[in-house]
Order: C-alpha cells, then structure tokens, then sequence
C-alpha cells in the first residue's frame, strides 16, 4: 500500500515539474526575443531611458518661419488689411460655462484663543470651469497671524515637528496639543495628495518672506464644479501674548493657456 | 397673560421674519478666459470682459500682470507687475485699472480691456493675466481671524509680429510608456500610461495637432487625436490625446487600457498647423498575462497539493 502511495507521489512529482518546465518555457521564449535595447538621451530636463525620437526631415530643426494654424493661414489677409487677429476660448473646447471662484466664508473666525486647545474655522473653495480647460488656485498669507499693533505674532505651524514638521509644500500630521503655531487642511476635491487626512496640516507660503504661493486646488481635466473645504487651524501657547491676531490669505484662481 | 401671549407672538414673529445670518461669500466669474492675439507694432485692439459677482456685494480692483509657464502641466505662475513692452488700460469711462470700484450682489460689470502694441516694439510672445481681485474687509476686534481675498484671472497671449509669420521650432523631448520596471513590460489587463513631452524652443506659441497610433500583433491598431492646447515659447508642455488621459499619480498624455498582448509600437506624428514642420517619435512595450498565467499556476498547484492529499 505504501509503495503505490509513494508511485503516485513519484508521478504526479514528475508532471508537475513537466508543467512547470513548459510554462517557464514559454515564458522565457515569448519575452526574451522581444527585448528592448535601451536608448539613453538627454536633455536638460529629462532624462529618456528607452525611446526612439526622431525629426521626420531636416529642415525640421531649422529656423522655419511660417503661419501657425492657431493664429490661421487663412487669417493672414485679415492681419495684414487690420493689423491684428483675435482669438478667445480654447480651440479644444465649446463651453458656455464661465470660469467662477467662490469662497463661501470670507471672514474666517478663530475666536478666542485658549493655550494648548486648538482652535479652528472652515471655508469652502468651489470652481467651475468648463470653459477653462484646466485650473489652479493657489494660497498665501500677506503675513504672519499678527496683532493690530504688530506686536506679536502667531508662527506659522511645524505640524508635530521631528519626522512630522511640515513645510508650505508637505503636508504632515498636526495632533499635539503642544504644537502651535497656525495652518490649514484640505479635504475635497482637486488637493494636493499630501493631505492624507483630517490631521494634516501645511503652514501658509507667507508673502512677506517672499515665499511662493502654493496650489491647493488644481486640476489638468476639464470639469465642472469642483469643492474642497480648508480648515484653518491655531493653537498657542501659555505665554502667546494676549491680542486679536489677524492675517489676510490671499486665493488665486487662474485658468490654463 | 395678555402681555404674555404678545411678547410671545412678537419674538416668535421677530425670529422668523429675521434673515438667517450667513457668512460673508464671494463668488466671481471672468470670462473670456483666455485671449490669444497677433498684433502688430502701433496697433491696438481692444477686449470687451464680463466680470460677474455671484456672492456678497463687494469692492473689487482690475489689475494686468505677466505670467510664465511654472511646469509643464499647463499651470502659470503669476509674477508682481505687467512686464514688456503691451501696454494696457480700461476704455470704461468710469473705470481704470487699479482703481477700486464697488459691485452688487448678481451684478456684472462689462471691462473694456484695451491692449496696445507701441511702434518699435520687439517681436516676440508676451504673457498676461487679467486679474480682478476683492478687497478684504477689517477683522474683528476680540477674536483671532483670518480674512479671505479672492482673485480670479483670465489669461492674455499676445503674439508681436510685422507680418504675422511666426516661428514654429517644436521638439519632443520625451515618449514614453510610464512603467514601474526597468523593462516597459505590463500585465495584459494593466493600464498603460503614456507620456508625451513637447519643447517649443521658438519665440512664439505653437499649438500640436496630429496623433498618437498604437499598433500591435494581428493587425491590431488604434489611432488617438492630439489635444491642441498651447506651448508657450520656450516652454515644455505634456501634450495630450483623446480620450484625455487622468492618471492617479502622474499626469499622463494618454491612458492605454483593455486587453493587450505581445509586442507594441506606439507612434506619435505632430504637426503645428499647415505647412508646418512634423515631428515624430516612437516607443513600444511589451504585454503579457502575468497574473493570469499565476493564478492558473497557483491552481495547479494546489490541484496537485489536494490530489495529493486525496491519493
């Protein structure tokens, strides 16, 4: 009885290796042939691993001058009888929607501060813009939280600090009660993939240290209405000074070309 | 009890007669949102904008200022002032720029935007945005607050040109299928991305037409349009192709998915309008059932584990 279990052992033992032989057989004769040599080109801003380019004929890397189709051979007569051609909207699209921006609570009202217990306030950004192709809105404050008498101020926020210290690009996670300083979350629509949740937390791009404004919606497809919500966020300490801080942030929102 | 009953009546009355407090909105539209013009040095043309506001009343100011290219997405970066040599003004007899003016709740306001190109001026593209921007009201005393100001833009594309030629010197800089690998090997049922990168390199706006082709094993073959969308001079631009492609992590000209297997070429022939020079590219990629073939192995396996069992 034994020895015809370990038969049948032996037997499957040698199909299964007689399988798995031809599959990776198989494998290896449909992949290997068709290997690609890798072509490395550069340029000073990519660097192309494995692909083919070409120009189609020599004259076309020479300076050629000659009507683009956007502005229109056909309107060549056009501009030289009036001097000028005007194009509006993009050529890609037929849309009647207009681009609109709206920020649904333009008085953002952190109340009155207490140490250690944060203190928060939202507002929704919506866009449409089905006329527009593609958008962004960026975010910067003209300053600091500051008082009125710009004797103190509120810093911008590090979120936790150590691996967690955000930057006006990077968004880190901003729980303790001991962290302070001021910034904001996105929730929503079209925000940047660092706001992985609730907790995280970017410092505003501040004017006034000549830092660039940052995108906090945007979106390269055409759309229509777009939402997200920014929660603002202040926590001080004991010895923040006593004062009514206020800043301005500043919201752009601008269409494609 | 009489009073009683009044006062009652009366603050009932009182509170739902009185308006729900909302906080204060801005809404704003612009459009056209973006002008393109060809004008010749000592011309000027001049663009009627609607400016409307769908929010609170408030004051807003109209200001011109440049914008270049900030990635190759299509994104601008706005900077401080108007720069080169267009000059601009409002034909609006009770309107100049930069100068606040005051607009209701659902109320528009027509902006005559004139755009004048002075003689001698250099030939060449120069970008603008028209922006119309609120002014933020004055925090309250007491509290901690933050004020919102919004500023909405509309862009301008002005070509300087004697004789409305300009220069077309398009490149692709990059075409390539996105893989994780080293090697461009998909699984037969993955998305395969496509990235298609154009440089303008000459001192005036392009705009790519033409196609991106897929071939493959049997006769297999798919042509994709171009998306005419602007270069800037001087700029790089992702060029993308129908169906328009939206890629989870990285922006993409184009999103192959379906059924594929065996070799592919993938071709690109773009053009820039009539008589115009044509570009073109080419890569391939290589598909093959990976998950399928593991999962038909994984059931072998354990048809041999089980029939071992069983004998």
């Amino acid at each position: 009885m034994r020895k015809t279990i370990n038969t049948d052992l032996a037997k499957w033992k040698s199909k299964f290796i007689k399988i798995i032989t031809s599959l990776t057989t198989i494998l290896l004769i449909l992949i290997f042939p068709l290997y690609i040599k890798a072509v490395s080109m550069d340029s000073s801003s990519f660097r192309i691993e494995s692909a083919s380019i070409n120009n189609a004929a020599g004259n076309k890397t020479s300076d050629n001058y000659k009507l683009s189709d956007t502005l229109g051979q056909l309107a060549a007569g056009e501009f030289s009888s009036t001097g000028y051609i005007v194009k509006a909207g993009f050529q890609y699209l037929h849309s009647i929607i207009p681009f609109r921006f709206s920020i649904s609570n333009i008085n953002i009202n952190l109340g009155t501060l207490m140490p250690n217990t944060p203190s928060t306030d939202t507002t929704t950004l919506t866009v449409y813009f089905g006329g527009a192709g593609q958008y962004q809105v960026t975010a910067a404050e003209i300053g600091k939280l500051r008082t009125l008498n710009d004797a103190a101020n509120i810093p911008n926020t590090s979120c936790n600090g150590g691996a967690d210290t955000c930057t006006t690009s990077q968004a880190k996670v901003w729980t303790s009660s001991t962290a302070y300083g001021f910034g904001y979350n996105m929730t929503g629509n079209d925000i940047p993939s660092d706001f992985i949740n609730s907790t995280y937390y970017r410092p505003f791009a501040d004017r006034n240290l000549s830092e660039a404004a940052q995108v906090v919606m945007s979106s390269p497809n055409v759309g229509k209405n777009r939402i997200s919500t920014m929660t603002f966020k202040a926590n001080i300490s004991n010895i923040q000074p006593a004062g009514s801080y206020q800043t301005v942030i500043n919201f752009v929102a601008t269409p494609s070309y | 009890m009489r009073r009683f009953i009044i006062f009652i009546i009366f603050i009932t009355v009182i509170t739902i007669i009185t308006p729900g407090i909302a906080a204060q909105q801005v809404s704003l539209s612009l459009s056209p949102p973006l002008i393109q013009a060809v004008i010749k040095p000592g011309k000027a043309i001049l663009i009627a904008y609607s400016l409307e506001n769908s929010g609170d009343p408030t004051i807003l100011t109209v200001k011109v200022v440049s914008f270049e290219p900030k990635d190759n997405y299509g994104n601008i970066h706005l900077k401080d002032q108007a720069e080169g040599p267009v000059r601009f003004s409002l034909d609006n007899a009770n309107l100049t720029l930069n100068q606040p003016f005051f607009l209701k709740t659902k109320e528009s306001q027509q902006l005559l935007l004139r755009i004048r190109v002075p003689e001698g001026a250099p030939e060449g593209d120069y970008y603008y945005s028209l922006l119309a921007e609120t002014t933020p009201s004055i925090g309250q005393e007491g509290t901690t607050s933050t004020q919102a100001k919004a500023t909405i833009a509309a862009n301008i594309l002005v070509t300087v040109s004697q004789t409305g030629m300009v220069e077309i010197k398009p490149k692709i800089v990059l075409f390539q299928v996105l893989s994780k690998l080293k090697w461009k090997i998909f699984d037969s049922f993955s998305q395969i991305p496509l990235v298609l990168m154009v440089e303008n390199q000459g001192k005036n706006l392009i705009v790519p037409e033409g196609k991106i082709q897929l071939r493959g094993l049997f006769g297999t073959k798919a042509d994709y349009e171009v998306v005419q969308k602007n270069i800037l001079s001087q700029s790089q631009r992702l060029v993308e192709a129908t169906p328009s492609a939206e890629f989870s992590k990285q922006p993409a000209s184009l999103v192959l998915s379906g059924f594929f297997l065996g070799p592919y070429k993938l071709s690109a022939n773009v053009n820039f309008g009539e008589n115009s020079p044509t570009i073109f590219a080419s890569t391939s990629f290589f598909a093959f059932p990976f998950k399928l073939l593991a999962a038909l192995i994984l059931t072998v396996v354990i048809i041999i584990f089980f029939s071992k069992k069983i004998y």
